[in-house]
């Protein structure tokens, strides 16, 4: 969706208008669902995260700076609230283990050996801003200048932070013989 | 020996579909000599496209629904949170008025007889917070994720108290109903956060709730014996069973 098309439904979105506000979470809530869930390892969390992700952005239209465009205001909140929620390192630890025992879904099942488990753990692995810039990189697909502008640093940063995400990366997946 | 810091960066930028046709150009002349190169590129080509291919999941039917709902009763952040807000942010206040909270709607539900098979009583406007019952212990928990409803059910337990955890999410009403073994057991109070709307009954046995959209909430059972029991959860939608699952309480030896 264009820059334009975006301040455009956010202009009918401070005006109340609820169909542009929903047309705004069809377009977002796939990719803020998945870059949380590629974040967090879990389905569970992920849909906390991209509720309140979707929650502060509506809440907090009139701070949205037109000059950038909405996609990186929105998945760096999306990051910054996976991070936090990351923060909270007890808060549901014990259910979670539990969950995976008693309730795992088919559909989870599935994601699992769409994903290869071991792809996600070694993401798991390697630190939060490395994982942040391969969720940017590979999972929502954003060129370096995009990945600039979300993270708001330079381009060359955004290179040598990928370079050792990936090195990170290829060792923990060589280590579990993956790669 | 370690390889020039300008070829990784043009490696990466190949393979990330960055780099200018003259840059590629120096490149592939320094692949075509250097196998170590060749060999980094081709590793990390297979890295990337392993990450590329990772499939995109669909978020829950219900979420967007949810997230609609919610976005109703959202309004502007206050400038300032209110007395009442800062003295929720004091856990052990929280904590109190949790407990007091519980106790004051057993003491209003027994005063007015409510304690029966009557209709549901609405406890919208009794404040309470689930937002710490971490000192409970976990004694079993179910994760589920159903069309009608989705979310976790954790029962804990601190000191002679039951405490079931609910952090739920349901596109249309539901009920739910908490079947425990044990009749000594009763039921001692309802506690939710940032949430209204929840519904409750208590008997004998048994509580039912009736809930819609995302909720979190923590109903309080007093176990003085600490005795071990089971607590059976049904959760109904349109007047079908659409989940069940069953949760147990042992006490320590």
């Amino acid at each position: 969706m264009s820059k334009t098309d975006d301040t455009e439904l956010i202009e009918r979105c401070i005006g109340g208008d609820r169909k542009a506000l929903e047309t705004l979470l069809v377009q977002y809530e796939k990719p803020v669902f998945n870059a949380a869930f590629r974040m967090l390892d879990s389905r569970d969390d992920a849909m906390d995260v991209t509720q309140t992700v979707f929650l502060k952005v509506f809440e907090n239209f009139d701070h949205y700076d037109p000059s950038r465009r909405f996609f990186s205001w929105i998945y760096r909140i999306t990051l910054n609230e996976s991070i936090n929620w990351l923060g909270k390192a007890n808060r549901l630890q014990p259910l979670k283990q539990e969950a995976v025992d008693e309730g795992r879904s088919l559909e989870q099942e599935v994601d699992s050996a769409n994903l290869s488990k071991d792809v996600q753990a070694a993401l798991m692995a390697i630190n939060s801003d490395y994982r942040t810039v391969i969720v940017l990189k590979h999972i929502l697909g954003c060129s370096y200048s995009e990945i600039g502008e979300i993270l708001e640093i330079p381009d060359k940063t955004v290179k040598s932070r990928l370079y050792s995400a990936r090195q990170q990366l290829k060792d923990v997946l060589t280590q579990t013989g993956v790669h | 020996m370690a390889m020039d810091k300008k070829y990784l960066d043009l490696i990466n930028a190949d393979i990330d579909g960055e780099i200018g046709d003259s840059a590629r150009a120096e490149l592939q002349a320094f692949l075509a000599e250097n196998a170590e190169g060749r060999a980094l590129h081709q590793e990390l080509a297979s890295l990337c496209s392993t990450l590329d291919g990772v499939e995109s999941i669909d978020p829950p039917p219900h979420l967007r629904h949810v997230i609609m709902k919610s976005t109703e009763a959202a309004k502007p952040r206050p400038e300032s949170p209110g007395l009442l807000q800062k003295l929720f942010a004091i856990p052990a206040l929280s904590h109190a008025v949790t407990f007091a909270a519980g106790v004051f709607l057993t003491l209003s539900l027994l005063n007015s007889g409510q304690i029966s098979n009557r209709a549901f009583d609405d406890v919208t406007g009794l404040v309470g917070t689930v937002a710490d019952p971490i000192d409970a212990k976990v004694f079993g928990a179910v994760a589920f994720d159903k069309p009608e409803v989705a979310g976790k059910v954790a029962l804990r337990s601190s000191g002679a108290m039951l405490i079931l955890d609910m952090d739920l999410v349901a596109m249309r009403p539901i009920e739910i109903e908490a079947d425990y073994t044990d009749r000594s057991i009763w039921f001692n109070g309802f506690a939710q956060l940032e949430s209204s709307g929840t519904k409750i009954s208590a008997e004998t046995g048994r509580i039912r709730l009736g809930m819609e959209g995302k909720r979190r909430f923590a109903v309080y059972l007093q176990n003085k014996g600490g005795r071990e029991t089971t607590v059976k959860l049904r959760f109904i939608a349109g007047g079908t069973v659409v989940h069940e699952a069953s949760l147990n309480f042992t006490p320590a030896q």
